[in-house]
């Protein structure tokens, strides 16, 4: 009981009962991930979600690029960054871009903190199960890598008008990205869901 | 269970139908406007793209070709196409259209790129009367175009990919 999963995909029940720690598996029939064991998973994931969590308040604490040309500069922060959009008459715009690059992605890792810390006591709690679906849900909207590609590609079209420095917080920010990358390649949507369950039960 | 397959099926086809109309506003319009010492330059996507390539960046231009045009054109095609199958009960390879349907489900927020782009230089270029960039409305669809084919690709349900697999079976 317990060792077997409905992949996601294409519903087939797979046994995965004969998994062991560091072993991964995937649907015979569709050839869809399922899940890969890591017996102390958790604590990876707490420990790559408390620091990554302590880079982006650096992050969004110091200039994340500054521009010059002709003796004139300028430079943003990046929470100036989105805001900048919605006083040029794009609130719209502005509040998916902080959603997608900030406010999401560090919900999905305070929650993820949470969701340690809860099962970590031992005890079942009647927010495991929100938490976790929260969890995988927000992580399709955290889009960290896709803005620093983004930061890089803005640098090249930038280059040749004027003269452009990367800031501390921008390093601090793509120490977030890996966090929050390791953070939830930790997190296994099946060995998760086999903790709540565990809990529930007892 | 005949309930949850029509509802997929018709709540996706009516986002990527949005989409879809959106995605040429997305085009036609610039996404952002140069304002350098009194010259004013508008410039759409594909003209970014051309921008880059006359700058010499060409492994640049390519990264938002390819996340920018490619991308989201390819992905509502796929979409259309995996929704078209599934209508028809089609016994087409399932496994491939499975493999078909995550990798629209892993490049599908890529395409955000560009807006980001426009994000930061209308943010960072500010420089008086020298240079400024504002953002132009193609923006605003182009960002919709990229959350409603997630929202799509979300709401389609892949197991019917496999249901139609398991009819065919009974039948015969
Ligand atoms: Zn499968």
């Amino acid at each position: 009981m317990g060792n077997e999963i409905a992949c996601q995909s294409c519903d087939l029940l797979v046994s995965v009962a004969a998994t062991k720690h560091g072993e991964s598996a995937s649907c015979p029939r569709c050839g869809c991930f399922l899940t890969k064991r890591h017996d102390d998973a958790l604590r990876r994931v707490l420990a790559f979600a408390s620091i990554g969590l302590m880079f982006l308040v650096f992050a969004s604490s110091y200039p994340f690029l500054s521009l010059s040309s002709s003796g004139v500069e300028s430079a943003i922060t990046l929470i100036q960054a989105p805001f900048a959009l919605w006083s040029k008459g794009m609130p719209e715009v502005a509040v998916l871009v902080t959603a997608f690059i900030i406010v999401i992605p560090a919900t999905v890792l305070m929650m993820m903190l949470t969701l340690c810390i809860l099962i970590n006591r031992g005890r079942y709690h009647s927010s495991l199960l929100p938490l976790a679906k929260g969890i995988f849900m927000g992580q399709k909207w955290s889009m960290v890598e896709v803005f620093l590609i983004a930061v890089i590609v803005a640098m090249v079209k930038i280059a040749a008008m004027a003269t452009v420095t990367i800031g501390i917080s921008f390093w601090a920010y793509a120490a977030f990205a890996i966090c929050f990358t390791l953070a939830t390649s930790n997190l296994d949507r099946y060995q998760c869901w086999q903790k709540i369950e565990l809990l529930a039960i007892k | 269970m005949h309930l949850r397959k029509n509802d997929s099926i018709q709540r996706t086809l009516a986002l990527l139908v949005t989409a879809s109309l959106l995605y040429i506003p997305a085009n036609l319009y610039p996404v952002m406007y140069t304002d350098a010492l009194g010259s004013n330059e508008a410039s759409t996507i594909m003209g970014g793209v051309v921008l880059l390539i006359n700058l010499g960046s060409a492994p640049v231009a390519l990264v938002i070709f390819v996340f920018s045009v490619m991308v989201p054109s390819a992905k509502l095609m796929a979409l259309f196409y995996l929704v078209w199958t599934v209508e028809r009960h089609s016994a087409l390879d399932p496994r491939q259209r499975s493999r078909l349907f995550r990798i629209v489900e892993f490049i599908g927020k890529w395409s955000m790129v560009d807006i980001f782009v426009v994000t930061i230089l209308v943010a960072l270029v500010q420089l008086g009367g020298l240079l400024v960039i504002l953002p132009g409305v193609a923006a605003i669809s182009f960002a919709g175009v990229v959350v409603i084919t997630i929202i799509a690709a979300e709401s389609f349900d892949s197991r019917l990919i496999w249901d139609n697999m398991e009819d065919k079976d009974s039948v015969n």
